[in-house]
């Protein structure tokens, strides 16, 4: 019996790491031929002689740098704008006070219906207004954008968060006379700290992979990491060292933040869809 | 009795205006805009023609039928449309149960794979595209050219005769994760004492899976397929580097067909016809969804 449940189980073990091993393979592959030379890259093996050059070469590319840091940009001050218009509102949401008792759920439904929206509903007059104001050569216009569309994300996965906060806290502040202000910075925020690290990586990762919005309304100066990448698009075979290398570092920083979130990423995300 | 009246008076909407005005102007107006464009006659590439109402001739372009032996192309794209995006859909619900169930397993290592397998949700579409199209799929320099070498018969290009079967592959790989993350979470969630019960009570695995877990993280279920829906619906990337929407329009999609509207026919009014036709169907569709879910839940309590 114990060696039949002990076969078993490593029998299992096999199975699901086979599974796991081959499901990440084409990520893994692209990892490795980051450290292979052209030469090398053309014919797919798995064993080789590994040299830094390739990504010595990509990261000393300065069309490459500039990508980076405009797709930096747009993830770090997109995701703050982010976080610090949708903190406040979620937190209304759940507790503030309007003078119809509706109005919270009101909002809260109309934020959650935005997410609905696919980005195919908004590019024509941005792309035309983008143009007129000449917005596409500097990276405000898509900020706002990107805010726009990831503040409801946010509102959405903090709403459950805050929904989760004992009430009395806040009503014993309330009659203590500390300002609304006060209680959201000095009483919730810190109780719901993972749930704003949670949402704040997740809009972080969403807009570090944004392509649809990124591609349409950004120009050569402008333009992020996705866009970078979709340029490889035409190159049969040429230059897979290089291609690897670089989106090795286009995906890298995706891949961690998001394995860094995956247990609270599930919390908000569930939370907030069971109760809305 | 004064203090109670300035706790009722008290409004919250300065923390809530900020959030709802950006909102609503990146994403609301636009698209109210979007509605306008589509009853207009405006091309990008002809400013000498004058912009002018057109009533619904964006619409009739695309939709009517005038031949039967010339079905319009909207037809066959809305068709590749549904057809990516339910099988996506079914295609990571089932595999993606099959997958958690089985990582759902207390043994060594189990946090590795779990990672492994998550790990293409966060990888950004075109580089997953550009990836499997060069390394992976490509007849003389990718994995799959040395593997039928080996196996000895000559591959054909993939991409260009099967770009749907591609596309949903593609989707499914980059996608399933998702759906492995929620349903898993659902799992790990049905408490132990019921696990040992059923081992207790001698529940066959099929009788365990699907009439005791399955019901049990239904919640989780709905989550991952909605949310799916949401983010499927609108995959642009991965279509654009891998086929390109080709041969001819074979693999295009809604959102593909209206970028391509704007940005190489300059066809302001029809994109505009074709965002907003894009927009009710996902609406109808995901409408839809909720709606079957909520009755299905009825039958379950």
């Amino acid at each position: 019996m114990n060696i039949k449940r002990k076969m078993r189980k490593s029998g299992l073990t096999i199975i699901i790491f086979t599974i796991a091993i081959i499901y990440f393979f084409p990520i893994l592959y692209m990892f490795m031929s980051g450290f292979k030379t052209e030469a090398q890259a053309v014919r797919p093996a798995l064993f080789f002689m590994p040299t830094l050059k390739t990504f010595g070469k990509v990261l000393g590319d300065r069309n490459m740098f500039g990508y980076l840091k405009n797709s930096v940009i747009q993830v770090s001050v997109g995701t703050s704008i982010s976080l610090l218009l949708g903190i406040p509102a979620a937190f209304a949401l759940a507790f503030g006070q309007f003078r119809k008792k509706e109005t919270n759920d009101r909002v809260y439904l109309w934020f959650i219906t935005t997410i609905l929206l696919p980005p195919v509903a908004v590019i024509i007059p941005l792309y035309t207004s983008f143009q007129k104001l000449s917005l596409i050569g500097t990276p405000w216009g898509l900020m706002i954008v990107y805010v726009g569309f990831h503040v409801p994300i946010v509102v959405w996965m903090l709403h459950s968060f805050f929904s989760d906060m004992p009430l009395e806290i806040l009503e014993a502040a309330d009659l203590d006379g500390c300002s609304r202000l006060k209680q959201l910075v000095h009483i919730a925020m810190p109780l719901v700290k993972t749930g704003i690290i949670a949402s704040g990586l997740l809009v972080a990762v969403f807009i570090w992979n944004e392509f649809f919005l990124g591609f349409n309304l950004t120009g050569n100066t402008t333009a992020t990491l996705p866009v970078y990448m979709a340029r490889f698009r035409e190159q049969q075979g040429q230059f897979i060292a290089q291609l690897s290398a670089s989106s090795a570092i286009a995906i890298l920083p995706a891949i961690i933040l998001g394995w860094m979130t995956q247990k609270s990423l599930v919390k908000g995300l569930t939370m907030g869809a069971v109760k809305g | 009795m004064k203090g109670i009246m300035v706790i009722k008076k008290k409004s919250d909407w300065p923390f809530l205006l900020p959030a709802m005005i950006v909102v609503a102007v990146m994403t609301q107006i636009p698209f109210l805009l979007t509605i306008v464009y589509s009853t207009l006659r405006w091309n990008l590439s002809r400013p000498d023609l004058r912009i002018k109402f057109n009533g619904f001739k964006n619409y009739s372009y695309f939709l009517k039928i005038e031949d039967i032996r010339h079905i319009p192309e909207f037809y066959s794209i809305l068709w590749q449309t549904i057809l990516i995006t339910v099988s996506v859909l079914v295609i990571c619900t089932f595999v993606g149960f099959l997958l958690s169930l089985l990582l759902d397993h207390r043994l060594p290592g189990i946090n590795i794979a779990r990672t492994l397998i998550l790990g293409p949700f966060f990888v950004m579409s075109t580089a997953s595209g550009v990836i499997w199209k060069t390394t992976i799929l490509n007849t003389t320099f990718g994995w799959y050219g040395v593997i039928a070498d080996f196996l000895g018969f000559s591959p054909v290009d993939l991409i260009s005769y099967y770009p749907l079967l591609v596309i949903i592959f593609l989707f499914v790989w980059q996608w399933m994760p998702f759906f492995v993350l929620v349903i898993l979470a659902g799992l790990q969630g049905i408490p132990s004492h019921l696990v040992d019960s059923m081992k207790i009570d001698g529940v066959n695995w099929y009788q365990s899976t699907f009439l005791i877990k399955l019901p049990l993280i239904r919640n989780h279920m709905q989550v991952a397929v909605m949310l799916g829906l949401i983010f499927i619906i609108k995959e642009f990337g991965l279509i654009l580097v891998t086929t390109a929407g080709g041969p001819g329009t074979r693999s295009y999609t809604l959102p593909y067909a209206v970028y391509m509207q704007v940005f190489n026919a300059s066809n302001v009014g029809r994109a505009g016809a074709l965002a907003t036709m894009t927009v009710i169907l996902t609406l109808i569709v995901v409408n839809l969804l909720y709606k079957s879910i909520k009755k299905s839940g009825a039958m379950y309590e």
